[in-house]
C-alpha cells in the first residue's frame, strides 16, 4: 500500500501560507478528527511581505468557502470593493485613460459585442458601450447596496485590502474555525527519505514537523522548491522589464475622503505607480525597470506623484520601502511531495493584480485535486504544473499586451517595450489576428483563463487598438438585430446603477456601522 | 416636510386630530412596521413579512396592505376596513422621544412631539389632545400608550429578528400574484420564516426561541400568510367588473 496523505505542512505565514492553508483546511474538514491534519509553520522573525493589497472577483468565493462572514473581514482588513482597473497615461503619456473593469461586455456568451462597437469608436469609448462599470467607478461607487446580501453584488466587484491585516485575520479565522495547527518556529533543515521525499522539518526549538504533503508558501525565499530542491528559476525579464518596486502608505486625512473604485495605474517614464484606496489610507507604489531608471530618478517620478494626488507635505515626508524582485517563476511548482505558492513560485509585477488570485487557483486546485496516496501525488504533480504554467504564460502574455500597444516614444522603456525581440511569438500572431477580427471565446482555449477574451478586448480598445475586418458575415446579419437592444440595455442598465447604488465611502461607512445581512 | 413640535399643553391647548382613515390624511400605505406585540391581532387581517431598511439593510417585520407603492388595499370611502390597525399607523401624528431632565443621574423621560404639517392637525375637526383646564384627553392617553407600545415595539423587534438570523430562520420569498383578468404582479424584497430551517431545529434552541417568546411570533407570521389571499381578493374586487 502507497502511503496515505494524512497531513499537509504549510511552510510560511503570509497571505499565500493562510489562504492555502484556510482553503485547504475547509475542503478536508481539518476541524473534524477524522479530516486531514493541516499545519502551518511560520517563522516568528519573518514579516509578510504584503504586495499583494487587490483581489479578483474570486476571493468572494475562496472567502466564503473558508466561512469567513464579509462583514468581518471588510471590517479586519481595511478592506474596500474593487471593481477593475484604470490605466492612465498608457497610451500616450497624457492625461487619456481607459477602464479594465471585471464585468464581461454585455452579452459576452452569445454576442461579440466589440465587433459592432468599432464602427462607434469615436463617439464612446469600448468600455462605456459594453459595461456600465467604467462609469461607475468613475463616480467612486460600490458595487452593492447596503441591503444586498453578503457576497451578492449588484454588479462585479473584488477588494482592496491590507496584506498585513489581511493575514492575521485569516491566521485567527483557520486556527480559530478551521482547526489548522499554528507553529512559531524557524526553520532550519529539511528532512528527506531515500527517495527524496520531504519527510519533515526541523526547527530551531528543536521541533520535527512531520508531514505527507509540503506547501512552500515561504515568498521569495523559497525555503523548500529553491533552497531545498533547487528548482530552476525563469527569468521572464526580457519579456516584462519591470524588477524594482518603491512603495509608501499615504494614510486617509479625513474618515469622508472618497474611496476609488478601481486601483489605479499611472504609467510613468520607466514603468508605472500603483494606487489602491483602503478606508484608511491609500498604498502607492512605483514599480520600474532597474535597466531604465536608476532608483533615485524613480523615487523622484514617485515623490512628483505624491505631490500632484495626495499634497507636497506628504510627497516630502514619505519614506518609500524598496523592493527588488526577478520577474518571472519556477520551472516547476510541484516537485515531488513538495508545491510551491505565492512568491516561492514566481512573481511578476502586480499590474492586474495577480498574485492573489494565482495562491486561490492554486489552492483550489491543491484541494479538490488533493492525491489520496503518495503513488497517484505525481499525476496531480504533472497536471498541476501544466496548468500553473500555462497560467503563468499567460499572465505574462497578457501583461505584455499592456506595454505593446503603448504609443509613448518619450524614453527608451517603452521602446524597448515594443522591440520584437521582447514579445512573445503567440502574442505577435494573436495581434496580427486581431487586427482583422475582435478576440472572442476561440482566441482562447482553457475554460479556466484567467484573462478571458474579454480582458483581452477591454485592453486592446482601451489602448485604441483597431480591429478591421470585413463585415457582412451571416452571423453579424442575425446578430446586428439584436446589437441595438444590447448597446440600449447597457445604457439604460448604466443609469440605474449610478442612480442607486451608493458610493464606496458611504458602504464602507455602512458597513462597519450595520454590517451585511447574509441572506 | 415634516415639523416636529414637542408637545405642551399650553401651546397644544385648542390643537385637534383628525383620526379619520383616508389617503388624504396619508394613510395611501403599502406596509406598516409591525411588532411582535401586536402580531397575533394583525396576523388575522394582514399578512405578515420582514423587509429591509434601505439605509442600514437590517431586517423589520411589517404589515403588507398593498401591492405597490401608495396602494392600501384596506382604505375605502368609508375609512380603514379592518378592525385593528396597526400601532405604527396609529401614532401619526405623533412621534415619541427621550430627553434628560436636569437631574443626570435621573432617567430619561419620555416626551411626545406632533408633527404640526400634518394634514389631520387643525383647531376645529377631530379629537381634542387637552381639556380645558389643561389635563390629559382621553384621546392623547391612548396615543401615549400606543407610542409606549411602539417603543417596547422597536426593541422587541431587534431581539426577535436576532434571533432569527442566529438559528438561519429568514428567507428570501418571491411573491407572484395573478389577478382575474390574467396581470400578474411581483413583490420584491420580501423575507418570511424559513420552514424548513425551523422543522430542523434541535430541541435546545427551540426551547430558547420558546423561552425567549420568539416562537410564538414565528408561527404568527406564518399563519399570517393566509391572508394574503384576503389581500388578493381586494385587488380583485377593484378590477373593472365585466
Amino acid at each position: 500500500m502507497s502511503k496515505a496523505v494524512n497531513s499537509i505542512v504549510v511552510a510560511g505565514g503570509g497571505s499565500a501560507g493562510w489562504l492555502t492553508a484556510g482553503l485547504v483546511a475547509a475542503e478536508h474538514q481539518a476541524n473534524q478528527a477524522s479530516g486531514l491534519n493541516v499545519i502551518l509553520v511560520e517563522s516568528p522573525d519573518v514579516s509578510p511581505i504584503g504586495v499583494g493589497e487587490g483581489t479578483w472577483p474570486t476571493m468572494r468565493r475562496s472567502l466564503q468557502k473558508m466561512g469567513v462572514s464579509e462583514t468581518d473581514f471588510l471590517r479586519a482588513c481595511d478592506a474596500s470593493f474593487k471593481q477593475g482597473t484604470c490605466f492612465s497615461g498608457w497610451q500616450h503619456g497624457a492625461e487619456e485613460f481607459y477602464y479594465h473593469p471585471f464585468t464581461p461586455p454585455q452579452a459576452f456568451n452569445e454576442t461579440n459585442l466589440a465587433r459592432f462597437w468599432q464602427p462607434l469608436r469615436e463617439r464612446v469609448t469600448f468600455a462605456d458601450a459594453v459595461s456600465p462599470q467604467a462609469r461607475v467607478c468613475e463616480s467612486a461607487l460600490a458595487p452593492k447596496q447596503i441591503t444586498t446580501p453578503e457576497y451578492a453584488s449588484n454588479i462585479n466587484y473584488g477588494y482592496h485590502l491590507d496584506a498585513g491585516k489581511f493575514a492575521q485575520f485569516l491566521r485567527k479565522h483557520c486556527v480559530e474555525k478551521l482547526g489548522v495547527k499554528h507553529i512559531l518556529d524557524n526553520i532550519t533543515t529539511v528532512n528527506t527519505d531515500t527517495d527524496g521525499d520531504i519527510q519533515s522539518l526541523n526547527t530551531q526549538s528543536g521541533r520535527r514537523i512531520e508531514g505527507d504533503l509540503f506547501v512552500d508558501c515561504t515568498g521569495f525565499s523559497a525555503l523548500l522548491i529553491g533552497k531545498h530542491y533547487d528548482i530552476p528559476f525563469i527569468s521572464k525579464q526580457h519579456i516584462l522589464f519591470n524588477d524594482r518596486a518603491l512603495a509608501v502608505q499615504v494614510q486617509r486625512e479625513s474618515a469622508d475622503e472618497a474611496i476609488a473604485s478601481s486601483t489605479h495605474s499611472t504609467a510613468q517614464n520607466a514603468g508605472w505607480v500603483w494606487d489602491i484606496g483602503l478606508p484608511a489610507r491609500r498604498g502607492v507604489g512605483y514599480t520600474y525597470s532597474s535597466a531604465h531608471s536608476s532608483d533615485e530618478q524613480a523615487e523622484i517620478e514617485l515623490r512628483s506623484y505624491l505631490k500632484r494626488t495626495a499634497g507636497v507635505a506628504v510627497s516630502e515626508s514619505c519614506s518609500p520601502r524598496q523592493l527588488k524582485f526577478n520577474p518571472g517563476h519556477r520551472e516547476k511548482l510541484w516537485h515531488r511531495n513538495c508545491v510551491a505558492i505565492g512568491l516561492s513560485g514566481g512573481f511578476v509585477e502586480p499590474l492586474e493584480a495577480s498574485a492573489l488570485v494565482m495562491i486561490e487557483l492554486s489552492a483550489k486546485m491543491l484541494s479538490e485535486q488533493l492525491p489520496a496516496n503518495r503513488s497517484i501525488m505525481d499525476v496531480v504533480a504533472k497536471r498541476f504544473n501544466e496548468k500553473f504554467l500555462y497560467h503563468w504564460h499567460r499572465i505574462i502574455e497578457f501583461l505584455k499586451l499592456h506595454y505593446v500597444l503603448s504609443l509613448r516614444d518619450d524614453s527608451d522603456y517603452w521602446r524597448d517595450n515594443r522591440r520584437e525581440h521582447s514579445i512573445p511569438e503567440s502574442l505577435r500572431e494573436s495581434l496580427e489576428l486581431w487586427r482583422y477580427q475582435c478576440p472572442w471565446h476561440m482566441d482562447l482555449p482553457h475554460v479556466d483563463e484567467l484573462f478571458s477574451s474579454a480582458s483581452y478586448q477591454y485592453v486592446l480598445y482601451g489602448m485604441g487598438f483597431k480591429s478591421e475586418g470585413p463585415g457582412g458575415r451571416q452571423s453579424d446579419l442575425v446578430a446586428r438585430a439584436r446589437v441595438e437592444n444590447l448597446f440600449n440595455d447597457n445604457a439604460s442598465r448604466t443609469r440605474q446603477l449610478l442612480e442607486g447604488l451608493p458610493s464606496n465611502r458611504e458602504l464602507i461607512t455602512k458597513v462597519h456601522k450595520f454590517g451585511f445581512q447574509k441572506i | 416636510m415634516n415639523n416636529y413640535e414637542l408637545l405642551n399643553n399650553v401651546k397644544h391647548q385648542s390643537v385637534k386630530v383628525i383620526t379619520d382613515r383616508s389617503a388624504d390624511y396619508g394613510d395611501n400605505l403599502q406596509f406598516a412596521v409591525t411588532f411582535p406585540l401586536e402580531f397575533r391581532r394583525i396576523q388575522s387581517h394582514y399578512p405578515i413579512f420582514l423587509q429591509k431598511d434601505n439605509e442600514t439593510g437590517k431586517f423589520f417585520p411589517i404589515a403588507l396592505f398593498g401591492f405597490e407603492a401608495g396602494e392600501n388595499l384596506y382604505l375605502s370611502e368609508n375609512g380603514w376596513d379592518a378592525e385593528y390597525i396597526p400601532l405604527s399607523v396609529k401614532r401619526h401624528p405623533f412621534v415619541i422621544g427621550y430627553q434628560q431632565t436636569s437631574d443626570p443621574t435621573q432617567e430619561k423621560q419620555a416626551v411626545i412631539s406632533i408633527d404640526m404639517e400634518s394634514p389631520r392637525v387643525n383647531e376645529t375637526e377631530g379629537e381634542a389632545l387637552f381639556q380645558e383646564h389643561g389635563g390629559t384627553s382621553s384621546y392623547l392617553s391612548t396615543v401615549t400608550e400606543v407610542l409606549e407600545s411602539i417603543q417596547v415595539g422597536i426593541e422587541m423587534n431587534e431581539e426577535f429578528i436576532d434571533a432569527l438570523l442566529e438559528h438561519d430562520l429568514v428567507e428570501s420569498v418571491n411573491m407572484e400574484i395573478e389577478l382575474k383578468d390574467g396581470s400578474r404582479n411581483q413583490l420584491l424584497g420580501l423575507y418570511t420564516i424559513n420552514e424548513d430551517n425551523l422543522e430542523q431545529l434541535e430541541a435546545e434552541a427551540l426551547g430558547k426561541l420558546h423561552q425567549q417568546r420568539h416562537l410564538q411570533s414565528i408561527y404568527m407570521i406564518m399563519a399570517s400568510l393566509s391572508s394574503f389571499s384576503t389581500l388578493i381578493q381586494k385587488r380583485n374586487d377593484r378590477l373593472p367588473q365585466e
